[in-house]
């Protein structure tokens, strides 16, 4: 449902800091994948997922959600079909605003937003219904600013928020990379109930390469600006650690060399 | 628990309200009249300051004490320039009821006017009654509660200034503020009596004295001659304005005798002193119940001179006809 | 000299009336500052253009009520130009608004035709005056024309007109603009709209609070928007510093502005009843804003409490 053709992104172009972020970019997901990303600094992983989002417009290329065209929509204008979740917890919610009316934004994410009252009385209890899966005691606090909440609180509101309405993609970069490791472990299993529960079909971008061998269907690996590796199935289930890092250092080791002798 | 303070934190706020109104009604009613009898409690409003209007004040002042001596104190007030501040000080003074409100420039005057219609108001360094006070046809007299005094010096003779000293010459500019309320009335009407002599005019409007010398910098570079009305940010920056004629040589007559003294060449000017002491007469004929204050129409500068400032002509080269007095102070 | 203290109270109420029609200033100061999170200089000029426009109209024989609502769109229209720069030219919001007012000078001198444009209370019907408050006072007029009980009413009217709008969907999203771009945007806010429309009611809101002073005072001077930005600051700063512990509610921080701004001109008739040189008086404005400023710091400070921190605002 994600289609991703040729796309190029380049930043500073034509100067000393020129940096070609994404290279002939071009990636399928279908209904359902779970995608992890991997790849180091610099490789165009999230440059990639906030081109999707649409964050950053591309050079060329095409973007495709469910044969609809959005390459040159707003970000807020595909936000229709697409939730996210950052990296830096203090980016998701709104400090200022309390627990229940930042989910009350979300569940409006994308539809047109009028003079009606933004938190009638009975979307309370659906609220509370969905924080009490979350499992951290918010459903108590509705009223309670997200700025008087700790990073895995919050982060965890905003994997809520994205999921709240079912999004056709679910974009997650790197969300628990500032978490402490227990925090981090409890929103990276909410993650994957969540994905499960609904089939959001995901794209993950993580630093964690038993995290990436672990989770979804398929993995997928970025380096200078294109992916060197992809694999799914059956294939992925037999990755582990040492053939992932053997298989990149072969590829980087044949960095010059032309795609046909990448794939192979 | 939270919710109900907040209510009576609302209705305290509310509360407080109506009381001050209801307190200051019960003092308004309970208080005797201050300043009643023979010792008078004046009020002085002036918008900013400078060299005329605090001549004003100044004349003002004295005539009132030479005729009361000590049984006349003053409350004197600057707003700095700050129109909005004028209000405060007419409320300051209604609610201390002072027996005479002494209002120095256009809008110490409005904002008096507006506080109070039984308090006498004698204005003082304002052009035009009629204009300050939205007065349809003023005749002469405002009526009511309002008179003073008017600083309006005879443009024609000002204007005439031009041909008498400077008959070469041939552009003149009209240097001016366009945030004062007097300058855009004396500016026209010079205008006019310029052009009737035959000159070409240009106009130079400044917005305040950020912009003042890049305007006048243009305008020495495009005409032979300036002139400046009497206009209080003029005052208040008359070093700018020479700093940039006297180095280009161009000649400036003023409106009035501190501009002057501070820019300019030759002025027709009034004495603002004069004007505050006639003002002070007013007053006095007021106070001591000699004059109603409904009846008494404006009054107008008692003399005029013709002035020149004798350094900035001596550089200039130029030579004043005999009838011109040199400032001194 | 005259310096007793039932006659500062004397004086209480003229300064509590021109705090109340200021505090529709600082209610507006207050949606961009702390709701929008932008510094909109705009103020300074929009605040003479709806004093400028209601006495043009009034004096013309337009409808009272009508006036101020004309006066209330042309600092709507003020707000838009700031918008307009910032969105679509791309200018900081605080350039932009700077721009606007410069701008907006030429506009007042134009709509007015001269710097000043008097409003006799005597021949118009005025809805506040300074004159009926002290006609009030002295019995000659009923309690309801006193412009302390009116532009309460007013205020009353509008805080809880603004606590519905913020309160609804759009108004939600208003919000969240301000609080976290980003995160908005995610959301799917059309965040360049919900700016614009934060600026066009802020300064509608200044224009009206412009409209209203220029009844109460007599006149409409050019120069009367002349640090409007720095009182509507430094009210919503006072009430923040005094009242945020209390007030969390929006309403209430709105009717915080508003004794921010009450507050204000009760210390500026002190320091005029106390006959301090006048000179002093801007500068006693800055030490009180930056004391004020610095209250929620202090307090953190000695009681280690930690200061709100919120993120997300990498917006310029």
């Amino acid at each position: 449902m994600l289609d991703i053709i040729q796309v190029n992104k380049t930043f500073n172009r034509n100067t000393v800091n020129e940096n070609k972020a994404l290279t002939s970019l071009s990636l399928s997901l279908n209904d359902g994948d779970f995608v992890t990303v991997i790849g180091g600094n610099g490789s165009g992983k999230s440059t990639m997922l906030n081109a999707v989002a649409g964050v950053l417009s591309v050079d060329s290329g095409q973007i495709f959600i469910d044969e609809n065209e959005v390459t040159s929509l707003a970000e807020h204008r595909r936000a229709p079909y697409i939730g996210r979740v950052f990296q830096d917890p203090m980016m998701g919610t709104a400090a200022s605003m309390s627990i229940e009316e930042n989910l009350a934004l979300a569940r409006r994410r994308g539809q047109r937003r009028g003079l009606r009252w933004g938190l009638p009385k009975r979307d309370r209890d659906f609220y509370r219904e969905k924080l009490k899966e979350l499992e951290l005691g918010l459903e108590d606090r509705l009223t309670v600013k997200t700025g008087l909440l700790s990073g895995g609180q919050r982060q965890a509101l905003t994997l809520l928020m994205a999921t709240l309405k079912k999004p056709r993609l679910l974009l997650l970069d790197e969300h628990t990379a500032a978490l402490d490791p227990k925090t981090a472990r409890t929103v990276l299993d909410l993650t994957e109930k969540m994905v499960a529960r609904h089939a959001i079909t995901t794209l993950m971008v993580t630093h964690n390469m038993k995290d990436a061998i672990t989770l979804g269907n398929r993995l997928v690996m970025f380096h200078a600006g294109r992916i060197v590796i992809d694999v799914k199935g059956e294939s992925k289930k037999e990755l582990t650690v040492e053939k992932l890092l053997s298989m990149f250092e072969k590829i980087s080791a044949f960095e010059d060399f032309d795609d046909k002798l990448l794939l192979s | 628990m939270r919710r109900a303070l907040c209510i009576f934190a609302v209705l305290l706020m509310i509360s407080v309200i109506v009381i001050s109104t209801g307190c200051a009604a019960q003092n308004g009613a309970a208080n005797p009249t201050e300043g009643s009898g023979q010792f008078y409690l004046v009020g002085i409003s002036q918008l900013i300051q400078h060299g005329a209007l605090d001549a004003a004040t100044q004349g003002f002042k004295d005539a009132l004490t030479e005729k009361l001596g000590d049984r006349v104190s003053f409350d004197f007030q600057n707003a700095q320039g700050d129109p909005n501040t004028c209000a405060s000080i007419a409320n300051g003074f209604v609610a201390s009821k002072v027996d005479l409100i002494m209002a120095n420039a256009t809008a110490a005057l409005q904002a008096a006017a507006t506080a109070t219609a039984d308090i006498p108001i004698l204005g003082t360094s304002i052009t035009e009654y009629g204009v300050a006070l939205g007065i349809e046809n003023f005749q002469g007299t405002v009526g009511g509660n309002v008179s003073g005094t008017s600083d309006l010096a005879p443009l024609d003779q000002q204007a005439a200034m031009f041909g008498e000293l400077f008959p070469d010459l041939s552009s003149v500019g009209l240097l001016y503020c366009s945030g004062e309320a007097n300058s855009l009335y004396q500016i026209q009407t010079i205008q006019g009596l310029l052009e009737a002599d035959g000159y070409t005019t240009r106009l130079y409007p400044f917005t305040d004295s950020n912009d003042l010398s890049s305007i006048t910098l243009a305008a020495v570079g495009e005409v032979d001659a300036l002139y400046v009305p009497t206009d209080n940010t003029v005052a208040s920056n008359t070093g700018i304005i020479d700093n940039i004629c006297r180095p280009a040589r161009i000649p400036v007559i003023t409106g009035e005798k501190d501009t002057c003294a501070g820019c300019g060449v030759a002025t027709l000017s009034i004495d603002y002193y004069d004007l505050g002491y006639a003002t002070g007469e007013m007053a006095y004929r007021v106070l001591t119940g000699q004059a109603a204050i409904a009846d008494m129409p404006v009054e107008y500068a008692p003399r005029f001179s013709k002035m020149y400032n004798r350094e900035i002509c001596e550089e200039l080269g130029l030579v004043m006809p005999s009838e011109y007095e040199a400032i001194t102070d | 000299m005259n310096i007793s203290f039932s006659n500062l109270l004397d004086q209480f109420p003229g300064a509590l009336a021109q705090g109340l029609i200021w505090g529709i200033l600082a209610i507006g100061v207050y949606l961009t500052y702390k709701v929008l999170d932008i510094a909109d200089l705009t103020v300074d000029g929009s605040f003479c253009t709806g004093g400028a426009v209601f006495v043009v109209l009034l004096t013309r024989g337009t409808n009272l009520w009508i006036a101020l609502a004309c006066a209330f769109l042309a600092g709507a229209l003020a707000g838009l130009c700031t918008g307009a720069f910032h969105v679509f030219f791309g200018i900081s919001a605080l350039l932009a608004g700077i721009l606007t007012q410069i701008g907006l000078w030429a506009v007042n001198l134009m709509i007015m035709g001269k710097p000043n444009l008097s409003l006799n209370v005597g021949r118009y019907p005025l809805l506040v005056s300074l004159r009926y408050l002290q006609e009030v006072i002295k019995g000659e007029r009923p309690f309801y024309s006193s412009p302390l009980f009116i532009v309460s009413l007013f205020i009353l009217a509008l805080i809880a007109l603004l606590y519905w709008f913020f309160g609804t969907e759009f108004g939600t999203g208003i919000r969240a603009t301000g609080s976290n771009i980003k995160m908005a945007k995610a959301q799917g806010i059309h965040t360049d709209f919900a700016k614009i429309f934060g600026l066009m009611l802020s300064n509608g809101l200044v224009a009206l609070s412009g409209a209203l002073l220029t009844q109460y005072q007599g006149f409409a001077d050019i120069n009367m928007g002349r640090g409007a930005i720095i009182i509507g600051l430094a009210a919503v700063i006072i009430g923040e510093a005094l009242l945020a512990w209390l007030f969390r509610n929006f309403a209430l921080r709105l009717a915080s502005s508003v004794i921010g701004a009450l507050i204000y001109f009760l210390v500026i008739q002190t320091v005029l009843w106390l006959r301090l040189d006048p000179n002093y008086l801007k500068l006693l404005t800055a030490v009180v804003v930056a004391v004020f400023l610095a209250i929620p710091h202090w307090k953190s400070r000695v009681l280690q409490l930690p200061v709100r921190r919120n993120g997300g605002k990498d917006h310029a």
